[in-house]
Parts: C-alpha cells; sequence; structure tokens
C-alpha cells in the first residue's frame, strides 16, 4: 500500500498567473519524407505567429520568447540527439535556453506543464511549449519495439514488443470488472474516426460502424486496429505568457492550470491504494468498489497517476464538479480502453461506471462535456512528443471559438494536399469557457492534466 | 623533406536510396549491442536458469509491507532497506489476473505468434507477476502452474512460463 503524507498531497501553486495565447500545428501523417523534423516544426511555429490573431509581428513576438520547453519522447526515433539545439536554432531562437522533455507519452504535457512552470516562476514572461516525433524514422513494427521499450526491459519488453500488448490486459481486467462491452469500447473508436473526418490535420479520419470496428484486424486481443492510435510525423507548438504579455498579444487568452502524477511503470507492480477523492467524491461512493476478490486500486483498472493530477488540476482551478463546469475534454485515446479508464480518474464518472458516460451521450457533441472534438490519438495524431501540446491546442481553439478558422478553412486542407470534405461540418461548441485535457504515458506512468479557462 | 601526406579515402558504404522524388530519402543502418547488467537482481535470472522462482522479502520490522515482491527488487520502494532473497516453494501455483493474445507483436519477437500473455497473482505476493502461457486457453481466476527453461536458457524473463495447472 503506498501512502502519502500530508505534504505530498500539497496543492501546486502558480506564483503568478499563466496564460495560452496561440497554438500552432502540422498536417500529422504516417511519413513524412518531404520534411525534416525542424522543417516540420517549422511549419507548426508559423502557424502559432501568423494566424493566431495576434497583435505583434512574428518577429515582434519572437523577441518577447524568454523560453522553450522541448518534447520529444524517444532518441531511437529521431536519431539525434540533442534535437532542442536544432530546433532553437532552426526556430531562430538562439541563444534562449531550452529544456529537453521525455514523459513518453505525456512529453506534450508535461512539456506545457515546463513552460507553464517557467512563467509562473517569473523564469520568463514568454515561454514556447514545442514538441514534435518523427516515427516514420524505422517501419512499424521496428517502431512498435522502441515503444515497447517503455515497457520494463527486464521484466516486459520481450513479453510483446507492442504497447498495445500492455494495454490489452487492462481491457480485459477492465470489462471483468466494471461490465465494459466490446461495442462500447468500438463507439469510442467511432467517435474519434469520425471527428478526425472534420479536421484537416487528421491521419486516420473515417466513417466507421461499430461494425466495422469489431471487425478489424486483431492488435492484441481484445484490441483491434481501429481501437488504436497511428504512429505519426509532426509537431507542435504553443504560446504560454503572463498576464500582462497575454493580453498585449492576443484579446482572448485562457488561463492555464496544469499538474501532473507518475506511477510504477509495471502495471502488474500497482498495489492496492486509497482512492484519493475529488472535489466532488465522497468515500461513501466507492464502498464495495472492490467488490469482487483481489480486486485492487487502481490495479489494471484504473490509472493514480491520472487520478492524482486530476487531483492537483482541479483543486488549483477551483474546479468542484468536473462534469458540470467543464465544457469539453481532449483524453489520452492511445487506445479505446485508455480513454474509457481515464474518464474514472478524472471524474467524468465515478469509478465503475465509465461505459455510461459514452453510453449516456455525454461524450458526443452535442452532449453535455464532449471528448476529444479534434479527432484524438485514434483519428487524428499521436506524434508522441507534439501530441500533449495538440490536444491543449485544440482546447484552446474551442474556448477562443476559432475551431471553423483553424478546421473549416479550405486553404488549409489544401496546403496539406487534402480536400475539405462537402459533407464537412463544424465542431464549434457554442460556448466553452473551460476544457480539460489528459496527456498519458507509459500504461499510466505519467500523466498531466491541463485546463485552460476563458479570460476574455 | 616533408613526408607525402596520404590521401584520405572513403571506406564507407554508400547509403542505399529509398526514395528519390519529392526529398531523398536513404536508409541509416543501425546495429549495436548493449552491456544490460541484471545488477543485484542477478540471482532471479540465474534462479530461473535452475528452475527457481525467486522473489525479495523487506525484513525491516519498521516497514509495513512484508510480502513478497515479484518482479523481486533489490531494494524496498517503502522503507527504502535492502530487502533479503526467497524462494517460492514449488510447485509454483498461480491465478491468472488478467491476459491479452499477442497477435501482432513488434519487431524482433522471441515467442511465435498468436501467443497468450498473462499476470499471475502468487500467494503471499504483493505484486503481480507478467509471463506467457505455453499452451491452453486463459480466463480470469485460472490456476496456473511455473515452468522453467532450464535447458538452452535464454538468460531472459523468457526463462519462466506457465502451463495451466492439473486439477
Amino acid at each position: 500500500m503506498i501512502t502519502l503524507k500530508e505534504g505530498n498531497w500539497r496543492v501546486p501553486k502558480w506564483n503568478r498567473k499563466v496564460f495560452a495565447v496561440a497554438g500552432g500545428l502540422t498536417n500529422y501523417k504516417k511519413f513524412c519524407p518531404e520534411m525534416k523534423l525542424e522543417e516540420q516544426v517549422m511549419v507548426s511555429f508559423r502557424q502559432m505567429l501568423e494566424n493566431n490573431d495576434l497583435k505583434l509581428s512574428p518577429v515582434e513576438i519572437k523577441g518577447l520568447v524568454n523560453f522553450l520547453a522541448c518534447g520529444n519522447f524517444s532518441d531511437h526515433f529521431q536519431d539525434q540527439l540533442l534535437c532542442e539545439a536544432k530546433v532553437t536554432d532552426y526556430l531562430g531562437l538562439d541563444p534562449i535556453y531550452d529544456i529537453g522533455i521525455k514523459t513518453g507519452g505525456a512529453t506534450g504535457g508535461s512539456t506545457v506543464l515546463t513552460a507553464a512552470m517557467a512563467v509562473a516562476s517569473g523564469y520568463a514572461d514568454v515561454a514556447l511549449a514545442v514538441g514534435w516525433e518523427r516515427m516514420s524514422e524505422v517501419d512499424t513494427r521496428a517502431g512498435n519495439f522502441y515503444i515497447a521499450n517503455a515497457a520494463c526491459k527486464d521484466f516486459e519488453t520481450r513479453l510483446s514488443r507492442i504497447y498495445a500488448a500492455y494495454y490489452a490486459p487492462m481491457a480485459v481486467r477492465f470489462a471483468w470488472a466494471y461490465n465494459l462491452s466490446e461495442q462500447t469500447r468500438a463507439k469510442v473508436a467511432v467517435k474519434n474516426h469520425l471527428y478526425a473526418y472534420y479536421s484537416p490535420y487528421s491521419q486516420q479520419p473515417g466513417k466507421y460502424t461499430i461494425q466495422d470496428v469489431l471487425d478489424s484486424p486483431m492488435s492484441t486481443y481484445p484490441l483491434r486496429f481501429l481501437e488504436c492510435c497511428a504512429m505519426t510525423d509532426g509537431a507542435a507548438c504553443m504560446l504560454l505568457c503572463d498576464e500582462k504579455t497575454a493580453y498585449k498579444l492576443t484579446d482572448k487568452p485562457c488561463e492555464l492550470f496544469i499538474a501532473g502524477g507518475s506511477h510504477t511503470l509495471r502495471v502488474a507492480d500497482r498495489r492496492d491504494m486509497e482512492i484519493p477523492l475529488l472535489p466532488h467524491e465522497t468515500p461513501e461512493m466507492y464502498h464495495g468498489l472492490r467488490k469482487k476478490e483481489v480486486q485492487r486500486w487502481p490495479g489494471f483498472e484504473s490509472f493514480a497517476a491520472a487520478r492524482f493530477a486530476a487531483y492537483f488540476a482541479y483543486r488549483m482551478a477551483g474546479i468542484t464538479n468536473p462534469l458540470e463546469e467543464l465544457d469539453l475534454v481532449e483524453l489520452h485515446d492511445a487506445f479505446t480502453i485508455s480513454d474509457i479508464q481515464t474518464y474514472g480518474d478524472i471524474g467524468l464518472r465515478p469509478y465503475g461506471q465509465e461505459p455510461d458516460y459514452i453510453e449516456s451521450g455525454d461524450a458526443y457533441f452535442g452532449g453535455k462535456c464532449p471528448a476529444n472534438l479534434s479527432g484524438g490519438l485514434i483519428g487524428t495524431m499521436h506524434a508522441v512528443g507534439a501530441t500533449g501540446i495538440f490536444q491543449g491546442i485544440e482546447c484552446l481553439w474551442q474556448i477562443q471559438g476559432k475551431y471553423d478558422k483553424f478546421h473549416g478553412d479550405p486553404r488549409i486542407w489544401k496546403s496539406f494536399g487534402k480536400k475539405k470534405p462537402e459533407d464537412w461540418r463544424s465542431l464549434q461548441l457554442p460556448d466553452a469557457r473551460q476544457a480539460l485535457w489528459v496527456s498519458h504515458a507509459g500504461v499510466g506512468s505519467h500523466v498531466t492534466v491541463g485546463i485552460l479557462r476563458k479570460a476574455f | 623533406m616533408t613526408p607525402r601526406r596520404k590521401i584520405t579515402k572513403y571506406t564507407g558504404k554508400p547509403a542505399k536510396v529509398l526514395q528519390s522524388e519529392p526529398a531523398l530519402v536513404i536508409e541509416w543502418p543501425r546495429s549495436l549491442a548493449h552491456r544490460h547488467t541484471y545488477g543485484k537482481l542477478s540471482p532471479f535470472f540465474k534462479g530461473l536458469t535452475e528452475g527457481k522462482l525467486l522473489a525479495t522479502r523487506c525484513i525491516n520490522p519498521e516497514c509495513s509491507e512484508h510480502r513478497l515482491w515479484l518482479p523481486p527488487r533489490a531494494d524496498c520502494p517503502d522503507c527504502n532497506q535492502p530487502m533479503i532473497w526467497e524462494e517460492l516453494p514449488q510447485p509454483v501455483i498461480g491465478t491468472v489476473h488478467t491476459y491479452a493474445r499477442v497477435e501482432y507483436a513488434g519487431a524482433g519477437i522471441e515467442l511465435t505468434t498468436p501467443y497468450f500473455q498473462i499476470d499471475v497473482e502468487l500467494p503471499g505476493v504483493c505484486t503481480i507477476f507478467k509471463g506467457y502461457l505455453q499452451y491452453g486457453t486463459p480466463e480470469i481466476g485460472m490456476k496456473v502452474q511455473a515452468c522453467f527453461r532450464t535447458e538452452d536458457p535464454t538468460n531472459t524473463i523468457l526463462d519462466i512460463y506457465w502451463i495451466p495447472a492439473a486439477g
């Protein structure tokens, strides 16, 4: 049993407010030979500087930057140590200090967290969170092996060499403990592939049926290929500022809160713990949760790192009831099951009732708190170091009312060599004020929960 | 008289061109071997090759966790004190906690696909232990017995595997 002491529960506190003002993405695709990684980063950097209605010129904004947090997951993929130095040079930001950030699939979230800490502490007034991944440097099976190096190399990696095989046991166990059907899992895939259909950035858009998902080839039972994210080449940039600079740069800043949690890499080592309660939860809610013999929390069913991150992020932001107070969420749907597991961790449903978030319709556009309108990782991208930044940017644009500007403009589609679908529809929420995103790594080894709040 | 400078010669192997349009893409081979130590866990991996399953236990009376650790750790994460080794009694019988059927594995896989990866609960062990089922179809709650690859050991975690327990 892991028992934490009072000091461990201290809620993080910014020394001053932090704001997100702008973001930039790339065309996410499996293989992008036409650009090198720093050239892809430049594409996202230009979009961030030039297309976010900022009130200063790109060169003037560059003249304000004090710090870069640079996310990239794997030196194996990039095959280039100190990519950060190449990127900072290529963006023309030398000799401003950059720090490379690596926390697996949560790298993007950790990168935003690091940039936010720089602003909150006063180290920087303007910090750039930038992330990238070049997964096409090797073929898919070699890529799967590289990613499986993020399982324990002594005790786990040789047992599958593909990451789906570390989530699949969680899917089996979750279904057994909390009555999750394959159809509900498939609905997550159908939803996110569909939302990706409306995004020019997306790698795996598609109009699928539940049956299509269930009929797609098996990766590791019970997870099918249409339930899994792809490997992606791509980058993302987000600009964070202190309050004064934020309003100088934009009329539509969003206040940022973000916190993280970690947990042992080996899921099987996750001993039973008391569940840290979110502000709207009571201990009575979880009496009887462990009704089945040898059930443990978080065990294979849930992610303590996500719960820990949410515990802090909600308290930092003063959120007392997430489902009522959040207008949208972007979750880490690397696999359908990890998406569903997270509903309990961040309190969209009590533990044990996660499937109801999908089945009730709450998770859909038009529902109470839609999830992954960006298309998520299953539909749009998982260029690992960029992912947690991409998710935050999609939240930012929703609150700023810029979904259509960044997804509906035919010129963006054309610039990526794509045609905007005839039946394109806007997924802009009418009045989004508060959004949350989850950046998640290594079967729950690292998780950040970020919250953006409208500040205009 | 100055010595004549030798001509610097190219001794490499020209990079293979994978595609030339729209961008030039070359092959960049990587092949190397790491030296990886099992460190203080060496007794565990040696034990597998001798047909033994060794776990660790914290004997610090002030520590709250006195169950076995498997995978073993040399030091207790709760009190940070060194632990001691303890062999599990034979036959080692466990219970399937969860499982997965691996159909599409990553590069370098050393098992024939498809196969079942299983996570096994063991009595007195505070953690769960991952392995593979050599034959049969697992289900949650199923009893399994540990087997060891003592002949032609792989010197890796694949030296332990599980089979359905008799009865």
